[in-house]
């Protein structure tokens, strides 16, 4: 995630906080993002507010290495060195990018369970961006 | 119909730290009875721990976030000082944008407030679901034996109207003027004590102990009512003292001892004890809780626990869950994460 405005960040919130896609009236697919075209069957439909549950699987990662994250990021790369950044393919088939929080090695997995937990994502200007990444869903009970 | 405890639901960060790392450190540990404290990641603070809280707690009491009409956050560690922490949450947890809110700080009693101002909204009838949650992690300066015992947690309770699965019957206070054995300056990080332990431990434990004695002289209740026992845990000896002074057993209060496992979880200890008690309650049950804050105040809240408990155990994530399910630090990476090099 690149460095996003005041404005844009605050207008998208119920994605970035509570994964509120937006569904096709015309082909039922969800979009996510929102998109003025539907992705999937290309008209410029309707679309209705749909909560995505937060579960799905690791389809693919990646290791942002020290020295590679952008500089909004800067402070959690002194922190942590570096940090995962997956493609979550959701249980309702859609596939959205996020970090992984609160693993281990092992966890790093293709096919991994995670679920989405409400965390920091980055500080600007002083002010917190919160929003969604992921954990893996181990030996604790998973949140829904 | 009856107004009460509908669900409940805790959070703590799977990350701990041991005793054993404090020593190596500085030679000794100052946090009597905590063997490993819960520390909050570097992408976690008060707010985001209060959401998964929160959610936990909506789902115990199966009740949707739309439904709430007020939101309540206690914390003395709020990432803002000015800046609400429950508006965040109640876009995170989708409540609706006409939802009251209000943020409780200053106090490591902040909890018990708010839980009993959830109590006094609904039972006015300002509004049917009220969500409270209670999410903590005070900082000192790493030099200061103050900062040894210092946690970190959440816990939320849903209070409406409905079924309740507990009952609040009575609260009552003490309040006194205290100078000194726990503070922060407008402005400063850190917590900070006049450092002289008789005196903190008098204040404490008196006030505590005025506080338990009101609500019984209210409700005409005896120490050997209550099945269990929530008290100030600002380390593992305090609770003893205080039952010695009040009239309780060890039996009553050890179910809902954390500190051990958490440490010190400010405002949100309190809650978090109740949590655990109630994990393991059966109907019938009497459960009193007794917070403390610096300065000083301290609240009693009598709570009976009922039939609609047995409906809801295992529904959402229990205190064990949660102690269960850690990853262990050590002190370089414990003073990276909070941020004190």
């Amino acid at each position: 995630m690149a460095h996003v405005s005041i404005p844009s960040y605050w207008k998208t919130l119920p994605q970035r906080y509570c994964l509120i896609g937006m569904q096709c009236k015309h082909c039922g697919v969800i979009n996510f993002p929102a998109r003025e075209i539907c992705i999937s069957c290309k008209q410029k439909s309707e679309f209705e507010p749909k909560k995505l549950s937060g579960r799905g699987k690791i389809y693919s990662y990646t290791v942002i290495a020290a020295g590679s994250a952008p500089p909004e990021f800067s402070e959690q790369e002194k922190l942590a060195g570096s940090f995962p950044v997956a493609i979550i393919e959701l249980e309702e088939g859609l596939r959205i990018v996020g970090q992984i929080t609160d693993y281990e090695p092992e966890d790093l997995k293709i096919e991994a369970e995670v679920e989405a937990v409400f965390r920091k994502i980055y500080e600007e200007d002083k002010v917190i961006r919160y929003g969604l990444k992921f954990r893996p869903v181990k030996k604790r009970k998973p949140l829904s | 119909m009856s107004v009460g405890i509908l669900g409940y639901g805790v959070y703590i960060p799977r990350y701990r730290i041991n005793k054993s790392e404090y020593v190596k450190a500085w030679g000794r540990f100052a946090a009597a009875g905590v063997e490993e404290k819960a520390v909050p990641g570097f992408d976690e603070d008060p707010t985001t721990m209060a959401v998964e809280a929160s959610m936990n707690a909506l789902k115990h009491a199966k009740i949707d976030a739309s439904k709430l009409n007020a939101i309540y956050f206690a914390s003395t560690s709020s990432p803002y000082a000015e800046k609400l922490a429950s508006s965040t949450i109640a876009m995170a947890l989708g409540a609706p944008p006409r939802v009251s809110v209000s943020d409780f700080t200053s106090s490591t009693m902040a909890g018990t407030s708010a839980l009993l101002m959830s109590l006094d909204f609904v039972a006015s009838g300002r509004g049917s679901f009220a969500l409270v949650t209670a999410s903590d992690c005070p900082y000192a300066d790493p030099s200061d034996f103050l900062e040894h015992p210092l946690g970190a947690g959440a816990a939320a309770f849903v209070v409406g109207k409905g079924t309740p699965m507990a009952t609040i019957e009575a609260s009552d206070c003490a309040t006194i003027e205290a100078l000194g054995e726990r503070f922060r300056k407008k402005g400063e990080k850190s917590i900070e004590t006049l450092g002289i332990p008789a005196y903190t431990q008098t204040v404490i434990v008196n006030t505590v102990a005025s506080s338990v004695k009101a609500l019984m002289d209210k409700t005409g209740r005896k120490p050997g009512d209550f099945s269990s026992v929530v008290l100030p845990q600002f380390d593992g000896r305090l609770p003893s003292r205080i039952a010695r002074k009040t009239g309780f057993e060890e039996a009553q209060f050890i179910s809902s001892m954390i500190v051990s496992q958490v440490g010190d979880a400010g405002a949100a200890s309190p809650l978090i004890g109740l949590a655990k008690v109630l994990d393991e309650a059966k109907p019938g049950h009497k459960v009193l809780v007794a917070s403390y804050g610096a300065g000083a105040s301290s609240d009693a809240v009598s709570i009976n626990v009922n039939e609609e408990i047995m409906k809801r155990k295992g529904s959402a994530p229990s205190v064990k869950d949660y102690l269960v399910d850690k990853q262990l630090i050590d002190y370089v990476q414990y003073l990276k994460i909070r941020k004190m090099i």
